[in-house]
């Protein structure tokens, strides 16, 4: 795990020195700040007896703003990865390091997640503007804070392991799109189905729309933290052997 | 240092490396030669442990690459073909991420960055951006690169492909350098570069070995070919009297650039029978001589000439059927 770190610093380096991290957190930004800026104003007119909803609640909850957010953000972050390299080369470089696959992976993937973490840190001023004017329950906040920490997580390990399985940055791109927005529709599907079928308890299941929506409400659910890890985990399982599996191309 | 033996690779149904056995000792500079597309590139990705193998067994500085591929990746200072680079990094930053990847400790770091900048001669460059170098430069970071751990083996990918002759030349001399305090194993299609910088070459052409020796043993290999001949009188006595010496297969006027501009000089070359050995050539020489002489021509030159290793190298990697058509279209003309 020692060239965890030197691979780590790069990955994040060649992140910050070319453009790309800066339009798309840039691009975020904007969005979310617009987004917030009409659930306050919706919450300041229409005054507390209005809703029953927190403007938290319906920042991370019930809105496809966020979602939208997220299939547009997570492609282009992980498409490079590995394709990038392939395509270049500098793949092969790297691999005759003494490196092993396992941490070759690994700190990719916490580079593109410190990224991702790094583009949601300004959204917490929200909440201490919220706080100036009412009362806010930190817990619910560190809540829905948590789900999209593990929706994001979630969908950059799809991407990097798509970005693993092929040389072109745009397929790699297209097949992340596809995934994770076909993962979210099957998750609708939860209101398509009828209640007591097996279909709608598997999109129950993996519906990320239900699951923010709980998390939002400050619920966290265990069903969901192992959901999201095992996920996670068993996409990286499968770009490390997909790793591997080049030395046999 | 390192030791090949029957390796295998097969792509599918292409078998791309067939039974290549070789040996590179320490200290030694071998050149590794072939046609494009031998299996030269496939060879050395296997050595530095990029691609696995189909059989066979490589071991590199006493540590098997499949069983032990982390240890046999941090002796050698591989350096691939096309030199891949992140074009967003500058040089310095560059070796420096390469020098903590291959484990060098942090306090040698800064050094090591900058003695293998010096070796390779971009030190001139460090604060540039990779994307911006030119291809010599490059080459010469990557070489750079292969260097900056300090390896006792060097594997070197084609170093001096795509290169203008005068960088060509810096980089030969580079690698002489090197050959100094490594062991040097580098892959080229290019005879000259083999001569220039190694002192044995290991020949495989479509995935074969086929030749494995010193400069000395390869230069053994030159055959004498035939005579060039400078002579004063008349052009048809001289071939008629040539043709009829044993031991000449073909006899032919030869066009010559810097031929003295006086009637009656011609040049002449005459090659040798294919079954003519290195005595029976030396008498054909004096009877060829002789012959001339008797026929009342003046003789005012006479050179042996040998094959070229080029003509070697073609002989070598085109295999025996291309050395039979050679002797078969020159038996017509005796």
């Amino acid at each position: 795990m020692t060239s965890f770190w030197p691979i780590f610093k790069r990955e994040l380096f060649a992140f910050f020195v070319t453009p790309l991290a800066w339009v798309l957190i840039t691009v975020f930004l904007l969005v979310q700040g617009m987004h917030f800026f009409l659930l306050v104003d919706h919450f300041a007119s229409a005054g507390q007896a209005a809703s029953d909803q927190t403007p938290l609640q319906a920042f991370f909850g019930n809105t496809v703003l966020l979602y939208v957010v997220l299939f547009l953000l997570v492609p282009p972050m992980t498409m490079r990865l590995f394709a990038e390299e392939r395509r270049s080369g500098t793949i092969e470089a790297l691999m005759t390091a003494p490196v092993s696959s396992v941490s070759v992976v690994l700190a990719k993937y916490a580079a593109v997640l410190v990224t991702y973490l790094a583009m949601w840190a300004p959204t917490t001023l929200y909440v201490v503007i919220l706080r100036q004017t009412g009362e806010v329950d930190l817990k619910v906040a560190a809540a829905a804070y948590l789900g999209v920490v593990l929706v994001g997580a979630m969908y950059l390990a799809i991407g990097l392991l798509m970005s693993a399985i092929t040389k072109s940055q745009f397929l790699a791109l297209v097949l992340t799109a596809l995934l994770v927005l076909a993962l979210f529709i099957l998750g609708v599907g939860e209101f398509v189905a009828r209640e007591g079928t097996v279909m709608h308890d598997v999109c129950a299941h993996v519906s990320v729309w239900a699951h923010m929506n709980d998390f939002a409400s400050g619920i966290v659910d265990t069903r969901r933290l192992v959901f999201y890890s095992s996920v996670t985990g068993l996409c990286l399982f499968t770009t490390v052997r997909a790793v591997d599996a080049w030395r046999w191309t | 240092m390192i030791s090949v033996q029957k390796l295998v690779k097969r792509y599918g149904k292409k078998t791309a490396v067939d039974g290549v056995s070789f040996e590179v000792d320490r200290g030694e500079v071998v050149g590794f030669l072939g046609p494009n597309g031998a299996g030269k590139s496939t060879t050395l990705r296997i050595l530095a442990g990029f691609l696995g193998l189909t059989s066979g067994k490589v071991v590199v500085s006493g540590h098997d690459i499949q069983t032990e591929s982390f240890e046999a990746r941090q002796k050698i200072g591989y350096m691939p073909e096309a030199v891949p680079i992140y074009p967003e990094m500058r040089v310095a930053e560059y070796l420096a991420f390469r020098a903590e990847l291959k484990r060098v400790p942090r306090k040698d770091r800064a050094s090591f960055v900058d003695d293998a900048m010096v070796k390779a001669h971009v030190d001139d460059v460090a604060n540039v951006l990779v994307g911006h170098l030119s291809k010599g430069y490059r080459q010469r970071v990557g070489l750079a690169d292969a260097l900056v751990a300090r390896p006792s083996l060097l594997v070197l990918d084609e170093p001096t492909a795509g290169l203008d002759p005068n960088q060509i030349r810096e980089v030969r001399e580079v690698i002489k350098g090197l050959g100094k305090e490594h062991t040097v194993l580098l892959s080229t299609h290019i005879l000259s570069e083999v001569e220039a910088s190694c002192s044995r070459v290991v020949v495989i052409a479509k995935g074969r070995l086929v030749a494995e020796g010193t400069m000395e043993e390869l230069e053994k290999k030159r055959r004498p070919s035939g005579l060039g001949l400078v002579v004063r009188g008349q052009l048809d006595q001289a071939l008629a009297a040539l043709r009829g010496v044993p031991g000449i297969a073909k006899a032919e006027p030869e066009e010559r650039a810097f031929l003295p501009k006086e009637p009656g000089v011609h040049a002449l070359r005459c090659s040798w029978a294919k079954k003519l050995d290195d005595a029976g050539v030396t008498q054909a020489a004096e009877e060829a001589v002789a012959a001339l002489v008797k026929a009342g021509l003046a003789v005012r030159e006479v050179n042996p000439t040998r094959s070229s290793l080029e003509e070697v190298f073609a002989e070598l990697t085109a295999g025996e059927s291309a050395a039979r058509e050679t002797s078969a279209t020159e038996e017509p003309a005796s």
